[in-house]
């Protein structure tokens, strides 16, 4: 029973808008109490598969559980999103706006603004409680928003592209809370294209493109499994060694080191172990992980 | 449930309190009065006389002194067209004294004689021409020699400004009066007798109901209180209507609908929207509606101290009232909804108003129709006019009110109303939703057609 221990599960889910077939056979396991990345380019379907995570929309074929179950407005409340397309009410005041995006959440009075102070304590908003959102910095309103997705304290979390536009202070500031909330177990999604912080925070990640699955699984997996075998390097010396094909496929020359593609079949021990030999005075001598954004790259143009 | 009342809450206690709400409440009434009031002030008014000269060509200027008393003195209809009367024939007294030797001045007209002293009508026209051109007179009348005996002769009047219809009808008539007079005094009428043998006969109605009773004599209230619920929802929709439409694009500008749809359907929140406004809407008419019986008892009760009395409030069956606010309530919400769908259509505010223009339109159309349904209520037009949602609100209540049609045919009418309205709400919500997916672009027919099917 798969669905039992998954926060979230799709089964070939398939939607379409008219002609245009935004999703197609999607099917993933978002686990609890981790971090996971949708990740694709624009228009690759990750907004409409979260909207029909979230029951803005249904899919024309396929199955959605979440918690384990079919979706219902209960549920619902369960869930906190952040999307991507977010506002606030321009003349509406940061607190009184909150506690009505909680009491949306079935979070009655008290509660709400108990939670309200709170937060806007927690993301040093406290002082402009009491302004209409239209006096806020966009980056304090997009705090806000934030704030609005997390204050019922909801077990699934879904973020769409949550750090955009943000000030690398702020951005860590939010990171630092994400990660706290999975520390507490709550499972998030975390939808981007941008792939360096996806590569920071997600623990697993699913990759799509033009509304297909193109890779998905444990980040550690996905990036073993597409280890190119390459090795930075800082040495004095060893020219004869590099140059032998047995062993280096290709050489890349960066300001202060070089990028060395080790050839097939060949180690970076046994390179290491030339490179002693032959007397090279080592600077640096470390494998090479392709990024997220490496990955996404070529797995992106390759469909293309 | 919960969540619905906290979107009604929200829409009700931010429109409330702003400025602009407290602005309207208190300036609404002024704007009102200013449209439905000053208009007719300023038709009825003149300034300055209307100078007149009068050519008389009857024998021995025969008519010319009864003409001038009758264009100096005011008939029936210039009291109900000058509200201003009481000052102006204050002024009269007055102006009596500059009165000059062969001209008569009252409030509107100030009269003098032309005779022709053995030149020809043409060149007495010539010269009158000119003295309107030098803007000395306003006008001239030259009555023909005949026009006593003959009663096909025509009397015709020249003058600069002939478009001022109320004028002109004031000429028409009191000469009518001062000819028609000499004419039965010349045929042998004492002249004592005229005025009472030429009084208006006054004509009572009485209605009979579908039983064949006979009621109290009408006094045409309900006439009055159909216009004044069609005038009610009317001012409503105007009102509120683009309020209703703002409401619902609201978060499609500002960007929120996606946040609320994880959280509430489409249904509730434009349920909610709709109830929040029409809860503003309440409020701010009850405010009115106060202000205007405190301000009615105020005054009645000022003239009765005067002594004053015959001013009772107009004699209607209960029951008629309460229709009278079903059929309002109804009204509002018919229309309201159709705001609504347009709203859920398309994606500002502005684009919203020009949609929404024929709105209006059908709104008037209702009104227009009312006037047909008043004279034969219970024609196969009437029935079907007032089963149609859009114009029941107003046809209907004209038929209760001129001739009640069995129950029936009202409960009928009103429940295709109120499935419209069902029906209207859940088709908005729908576009809403699908609609909100796509920003930024404004839904054609063929489109929303198939959002409906998604």
């Amino acid at each position: 029973m798969n669905n039992q221990s998954s926060t979230v599960s799709l089964e070939s889910v398939t939607k379409s808008f008219g002609e245009f077939t935004a999703v197609s056979e999607l099917s993933l396991e978002v686990r609890p109490g981790r971090i996971y990345g949708l990740l694709g380019p624009n228009g690759a379907g990750k907004t409409t598969t979260i909207r029909m995570i979230v029951n803005i929309t249904a899919p024309d074929s396929g199955q959605i559980k979440i918690f384990g179950r079919a979706i219902t407005p209960e549920l619902q409340d369960r869930i906190g999103y952040l999307p991507e397309e977010r506002g606030l009410y321009k003349k509406m005041k940061t607190g009184e706006q909150l506690k009505f995006f909680a009491e949306l959440k079935n979070v009655k009075g008290k509660e709400a603004e108990r939670r309200v102070d709170q937060w806007l304590e927690r993301l040093k908003l406290a002082e402009w409680k009491n302004k209409k959102s239209m006096e806020l910095s966009k980056g304090m309103q997009q705090k806000i928003q934030f704030i609005s997705a997390v204050l019922h304290d909801p077990d699934l979390l879904i973020l769409d592209e949550p750090f955009s536009g943000l000030d690398p202070v702020n951005v860590e500031l939010l990171k630092k809370i994400v990660l706290e909330l999975k520390a507490a177990n709550k499972t998030i999604i975390f939808s981007t294209h941008q792939m360096e912080v996806a590569d920071q925070i997600c623990d697993d990640i699913c990759l799509i493109n033009r509304s297909r699955k193109v890779l998905d699984g444990r980040i550690r997996e996905v990036k073993r499994g597409f280890s190119r075998h390459a090795v930075a390097l800082r040495i004095e010396g060893g020219d004869g060694v590099l140059e032998d094909p047995s062993l280096v496929a290709s050489v890349k020359r960066h300001a202060d080191e070089l990028e060395v593609l080790l050839a097939e079949g060949a180690s970076a021990q046994s390179l290491l172990r030339r490179l002693i030999d032959s007397g090279a005075v080592m600077g640096k001598f470390e494998m090479i992980e392709p990024s997220l954004n490496d990955i996404f790259i070529a797995k992106v143009t390759e469909v293309a | 449930m919960n969540k619905f009342l906290a979107i009604v809450r929200r829409e009700y206690v931010q429109r409330v309190r702003t400025k602009f709400f407290v602005f309207m409440t208190i300036l609404g009434p002024v704007m009102l009065l200013i449209v439905t009031v000053v208009p007719g002030l300023l038709l009825s008014k003149k300034f300055g006389d209307t100078r007149i000269a009068v050519v008389d060509q009857t024998e021995g200027t025969k008519l010319y002194e009864s003409v001038r008393n009758s264009l100096l003195k005011r008939d029936r209809n210039d009291q109900m067209v000058g509200a201003s009367g009481v000052a102006e024939a204050a002024n009269a007294n007055a102006k009596e004294r500059l009165e000059q030797a062969g001209k008569s001045v009252s409030g509107s007209f100030s009269v003098e004689q032309v005779n022709l002293k053995n030149r020809s009508l043409a060149e007495v026209q010539t010269e009158l021409n000119q003295r309107i051109g030098r803007n000395q007179l306003d006008g001239y009348l030259v009555i023909p020699p005949d026009i006593l005996q003959n009663s096909n002769s025509k009397t015709s009047y020249y003058g600069r400004n002939v478009n001022d219809m109320i004028t002109r009808g004031q000429i028409e008539q009191r000469l009518n009066r001062a000819i028609s007079r000499q004419r039965l005094i010349d045929n042998g009428v004492p002249e004592r007798k005229i005025d009472d043998l030429a009084k208006p006969i006054v004509l009572a109605t009485y209605p009979i109901n579908e039983n064949g009773q006979e009621g109290a004599k009408d006094s045409g209230a309900g006439f009055v209180m159909v216009f004044i619920i069609a005038f009610l929802i009317y001012i409503t929709v105007l009102l509120y209507g683009q309020v209703v439409l703002g409401a619902v694009v609201e978060e499609k500008e500002t960007r929120i609908a996606e946040i609320l749809f994880s959280s509430v359907s489409s249904l509730q929140l434009m349920l909610g929207k709709l109830i929040g406004v029409s809860l503003v809407a309440l409020t701010q008419m009850a405010i009115w509606g106060l202000a205007f019986v405190a301000l009615s008892v105020w005054g009645i009760s000022m003239l009765e101290g005067k002594g004053l009395e015959g001013l009772s409030l107009p004699h209607l069956p209960p029951f008629f009232f309460v229709y009278f606010f079903l059929f309002f309530v109804l009204g509002y919400f018919v229309y309201a909804t159709i705001y609504l769908l347009v709203g859920s259509m398309v994606t500002t505010t502005q684009e919203g108003s020009q949609v929404a223009m024929p709105i209006v339109f059908l709104l008037m159309s209702g009104l227009y129709m009312a006037f047909a349904v008043i004279r034969s209520p219970a024609s196969q037009f009437a029935f079907w006019v007032s089963m149609v949602p859009f114009f029941s609100p107003i046809t209907m209540t004209v038929r209760i009110v001129s001739q009640t049609p069995p129950f029936w045919q009202i409960a009928l009418s009103y429940s295709i109303g109120v499935t419209s309205v069902v029906l209207l709400l859940w088709l908005a919500a729908r576009i809403y939703r699908v609609g909100m997916l796509m920003y930024g672009k404004k839904a054609s027919i063929p489109e929303v057609m198939r959002w409906l099917r998604q």
